[in-house]
């Protein structure tokens, strides 16, 4: 079985219009221009695994109310296979409202659900016996309010306490806190704030430094996203600059997923190879990239653009 | 062949043996489902606990013959008898005669568990006893909807 942790997940509601008119009413007549999904970086990396073909994989975390339940349903129809704590503050919902005449994107985030200390109990215990079948697990994405910006050490801690590796996509306080139970691979991500380990990254030189420093905290392997590229961190040491070449970028939208299934896809395969596992994971994200799905369809289309990345050490 | 795999919920709700009567109560109100999965701490699955059975343990006569003016005397009872149980073990209370099916049973045999056990719900496990999830009458006949369909 392969675990996915996703503490913070959504239902997205993405609506279409010809123009995003304030102040008016607007009518939606057709399914084509409502789009209701759910939402959340490990559930949306656990979805990219099923379509690889992958039979028992499950997503743990919150969702809450009555629409929990609905979102339930929905992962559920991915061939997920759902292991929620049901809170009592209704899952948030996000709201996208895209117009084509002019293109505009006009984004709602709900910031709004909370859950309590014993939700919190419980989810440790559920995740402590859902982890038994994973060697890997994947923690990724935001906490919800309520939730200590420990809980991903703590997440950690029972991972390798269980002697299980960890693949953390995490940014913040809590991916901070979390470093100091050295996870075997780290991706932070920052586009909120632009700070790694409270810095703000700038310049090239920050981007090498906050790699560095990710490690020197904890992280045993480090990828850290660079502009269209990747900066990967060995854990000799080593750090190497991943690039796609001869791309034409459409959608980034759910290429970060499909690269940290795609990183799972190939470990699961092949065993650890930190630079080989990379390769195939940026060509999943490139093949996202450069077509309007935002999952991956089969391993044809990651092979197909593996042989577009390239690896080279940088001299640092 | 279809097989469980195909028509199953997948779902790891459940609770464990040494978990509250308290828990389970709210868990099936908020997963509005009337009974529950227990397992141990590896998921393996050990049995169920069933709402009915907790109310059989609650509620001092049958509700539907009392006599209306004994009624809220009746459901104070429940009330207080279940605040002195809802501390107690789900171990207490579970069954464990419970019949699970495993993911790759073929969908053609579970009518006849489901009416030998008269069970709404079967949970499913895979090759290791471990919960998958579990399949429901209305997953049975919604499979049998579609074999019909396909005969036609």
């Amino acid at each position: 079985m392969i675990t996915t942790v996703t503490l913070n997940p959504a239902i997205d509601r993405e609506y279409f219009v010809k123009e995003n008119k304030p102040k008016s009413h607007q009518y939606l007549y057709t399914e084509r221009d409502i789009k209701v999904s759910p939402g959340g970086k490990g559930l949306l990396s656990a979805i990219n695994l099923r379509k690889l073909g992958y039979s028992d994989v499950q997503n743990i975390g919150f969702v809450g109310g009555r629409q929990g339940l609905f979102f339930e349903k929905m992962v559920q129809e991915h061939g997920i296979t759902t292991n929620y704590i049901f809170t009592e503050s209704e899952i948030r919902n996000n709201i996208f409202v895209i117009s084509r005449e002019p293109v505009t994107y006009t984004h709602y985030n709900d910031y709004s659900y909370k859950v309590e200390p014993g939700d919190v109990e419980n989810l440790i215990k559920r995740f402590r016996r859902g982890i038994v079948d994973s060697d890997f697990i994947m923690i990724s994405g935001s906490i919800p309010e309520g939730v200590n910006f420990s809980i991903y050490q703590r997440l950690i801690q029972i991972c390798h306490e269980a002697g299980k590796d960890v693949y953390l996509h995490a940014s913040g306080e809590v991916l901070n806190r979390a470093l100091e139970e050295r996870p075997k691979v780290v991706v932070p991500y920052f586009k909120h704030t632009n700070k790694i380990l409270d810095k703000k990254i700038v310049n090239d030189d920050d981007y090498i430094w906050a790699g560095k420093k990710l490690q020197e905290e904890g992280a045993e392997y480090v990828m850290m996203p660079f502009h269209c590229s990747r900066l990967l961190f060995d854990k000799d040491g080593d750090v190497y600059k991943l690039t796609p070449r001869d791309f034409c970028l459409r959608n980034w939208l759910g290429a970060g997923e499909a690269y940290n299934a795609a990183f799972f896809d190939y470990v699961y395969q092949h065993g650890f190879d930190f630079l080989e596992a990379n390769k195939y994971a940026a060509g999943a994200a490139l093949a996202i990239a450069e077509s309007k799905d935002i999952f991956l369809a089969d391993r044809a289309m990651i092979k197909e653009k593996s042989d577009n990345i390239i690896i080279k050490k940088l001299e640092v | 062949m279809s097989t469980v795999r195909k028509y199953m919920m997948r779902t790891m709700n459940s609770v464990c043996e040494e978990d509250s009567i308290e828990d389970v109560i709210r868990v099936m109100n908020k997963i509005e489902m009337s009974v529950l999965p227990v397992v141990d701490d590896e998921n393996k699955f050990l049995g169920t606990i069933y709402s009915r059975n907790l109310l059989k343990n609650i509620i001092p006569e049958q509700y539907g013959f009392l006599e209306s003016h004994r009624l809220l005397y009746q459901v104070n009872q429940a009330a207080e008898n279940l605040a002195e149980i809802k501390d107690r073990k789900v171990k207490e209370y579970m069954s464990t005669n419970t019949t699970a099916v495993k993911e790759n049973d073929k969908m053609d045999n579970i009518a006849d568990i489901m009416l030998d056990n008269k069970e709404s719900y079967l949970y499913v496990v895979n090759d290791d006893n471990k919960l998958r999830g579990y399949i429901s009458r209305a997953d049975l006949l919604y499979y049998l909807l579609e074999v019909g369909e396909d005969q036609q």
